[in-house]
């Protein structure tokens, strides 16, 4: 028995997969022709990031050492996003067991009367299969590998129940929870320093929001400019000739518009798992008192999250520069890197002002944490044959607390870190559960969005 | 040939849901159309030429070309209203 997952895992992520696919298929009912082709385009999905992930690798992560040796700035490790840390996530040992480990603690949670999230967001259970990857690299546990995956869906699900109402009175989505890995975790964050903002006399009367921004500088925030633009940058601090330079530009352009052209087929492979867990959690779950638990995508079109998804973008590589030390070069997320302040957004209530404060901390923690991961990250990466050789790092979920946490708690290597952070993050996250239970997350009338149209403008004093 | 945009917030996920439930319905309704999926960030830029765009996000901008939110294919609740609203737009 042992012998045939060895030989199976040894086969890699896109023969492997393809064959759980299809055999899941075939179990789902989905017929002989469905089953097959969705387990083909699964690896399809896989042969596809390999290959851009190789061009990202290959050719940023050079320019980026010659940069980091010219200028002594670190910054060499380059970040290969959500796109590329998720395949990473599905074709680990976790990988094929993890959704109905993670639909099993909710079904659980749900009977118990513990939470009132209904996930129905399958794609996003590769944020604590990551977890479980992680923790199952660092430790070689296959078994604490899933405990990582338990953690992290328990938890999330609790903060989708506490996010809840910013998401219906900001964001106007009635009965749904966001319980999501990047977006949601840093929540609580926001939760403490809006607090803490609404305390500092003047300070506390700082509001703007914009919905400008996205009209003047909308197209910063396209991954074909953002790509580009890196790449000419880092060309030629790298000290490349131009032509390198402009190869380089050309190249992580490509790699921003490729990504999620092929990870898509690794979600379109998934589509009957997926379309059979929501229907059996629909059958089983059905009330006015549940959340339906979606992918924080549907808060990304919200006029303040798109003006903070374009502030993010310079933003971060400006903290990921500051930070002492910092190895990790900011990239594969950027094009997204909305996500990680998309709820926060909801907790400021639009404030722009608050939104940069607190999306900063969050972006230096994570790109902290993501340092710490890069040993264990790369792991993963080369047993998964997604990099054959150099060193890898994601932002979104190589950065996130919970990961690190759990990591570091089975698997201790960096004490001080694990303190500091461990306990910003346990006291953030109580902190929101008592403003949760005092209802005051979402306390007073907001500003929305459609009232505040107006461009930087400060209000009160 | 009706050209058709579905957004999300990054071409992945839920994107790749509703672009598949609305190529199902449109064969099924013998509607020509090319249903292509990008970035919302990207919608300022793509929308040109398109017909309609379908979002899973809440969009608050107007891009000169008929909106539709699809968060129903997603959650499904409210899909056969969705698909009514598609269906008007296209036809």
């Amino acid at each position: 028995m042992m012998a045939v997952l060895d030989y199976l895992l040894d086969l890699g992520p896109a023969v492997m997969l393809p064959l759980v696919i299809f055999v899941i298929g075939l179990l789902l009912r989905q017929g002989v022709g469905k089953s097959l082709r969705s387990g083909i385009i699964i690896g399809v999905g896989f042969v596809g990031i390999g290959l851009v992930i190789s061009l990202l690798t290959d050719n940023l992560g050079p320019a980026a050492q010659d940069m980091a040796d010219r200028f002594n700035l670190g910054l060499s490790v380059v970040d290969v996003g959500w796109p590329g840390a998720a395949p990473m996530a599905w074709a680990s040992s976790i990988g094929t067991v993890a959704i109905p480990v993670a639909i099993l603690v909710n079904v659980l949670m749900l009977v118990f009367k513990m939470t009132r999230v209904v996930n129905v967001d399958i794609w996003n259970i590769w944020h604590m299969t990551f977890t479980g990857a992680i923790v199952s690299t660092a430790t070689g546990s296959f078994w604490l590998g899933i405990l990582g995956v338990v953690v992290h869906s328990a938890f999330i699900y609790k903060l989708g129940d506490w996010f809840a109402p910013t998401v219906d009175k900001h964001f106007g989505l009635e009965g749904i929870a966001i319980p999501h890995g990047s977006g949601t975790w840093s929540a609580p964050f926001a939760v403490v320093i809006d607090a803490i903002l609404d305390k500092i006399p003047g300070i506390r009367k700082v509001n703007f929001n914009s919905t400008k921004i996205e009209d003047r500088f909308g197209v910063i925030g396209e991954p074909v400019i953002i790509g580009a633009a890196l790449g000419l940058i880092i060309g030629f601090l790298a000290g490349y000739p131009v032509s390198d330079v402009l190869q380089l530009a050309v190249q992580m352009s490509a790699v921003m518009v490729l990504m999620p052209t092929v990870v898509k087929f690794i979600m379109e492979g998934l589509l009957p798992i997926a379309e059979a867990a929501r229907e059996i959690l629909d059958k089983r779950f059905q009330g006015q008192n549940l959340y339906i638990g979606l992918d924080p995508a549907l808060l990304l079109g919200n006029s303040q999250v798109v003006a903070a998804s374009l502030i993010f973008v310079p933003l971060t590589l400006v903290i990921a520069v500051l930070i002492p030390g910092n190895q990790v070069l900011p990239f594969g997320d950027l094009a997204t890197i909305g996500f990680f302040v998309s709820m926060a957004v909801g907790i400021h209530k639009g404030n722009l002002f608050r939104t940069i404060i607190s999306g900063a901390v969050i972006m230096a923690i994570t790109i902290w944490i993501a340092n710490m991961m890069i040993g264990v990250h790369t792991e993963l990466a080369r047993q998964t044959g997604t990099i054959q050789s150099g060193q890898v790092t994601s932002l979104d979920q190589g950065g996130s607390p919970i990961s690190f946490i759990l990591t570091e708690l089975l698997h201790l290597q960096n004490l001080v870190p694990l303190i500091i952070i461990g306990s910003l993050y346990l006291f953030s996250v109580i902190f929101t559960y008592i403003q949760f239970k005092r209802n005051k997350i979402y306390a007073e009338e907001a500003v929305t969005t459609e009232e505040a149209g107006y461009e930087s403008t400060r209000t009160g004093q | 040939m009706k050209k058709v945009l579905v957004a999300c917030g990054g071409a992945v996920a839920t994107s790749t849901v509703a672009a598949n439930k609305i190529r199902e319905l449109l064969k099924e309704k013998n509607i020509p159309a090319d249903v292509s999926q990008c970035r919302v960030s990207e919608l300022g830029s793509k929308a040109a030429g398109a017909d309609l765009i379908v979002t899973t996000a809440k969009v608050d901008r107007d891009y000169g070309v008929p909106v539709i939110h699809g968060v129903a294919f997603i959650s499904g609740v409210g899909v056969e209203k969705t698909k009514q609203q598609i269906l008007d737009v296209l036809n």
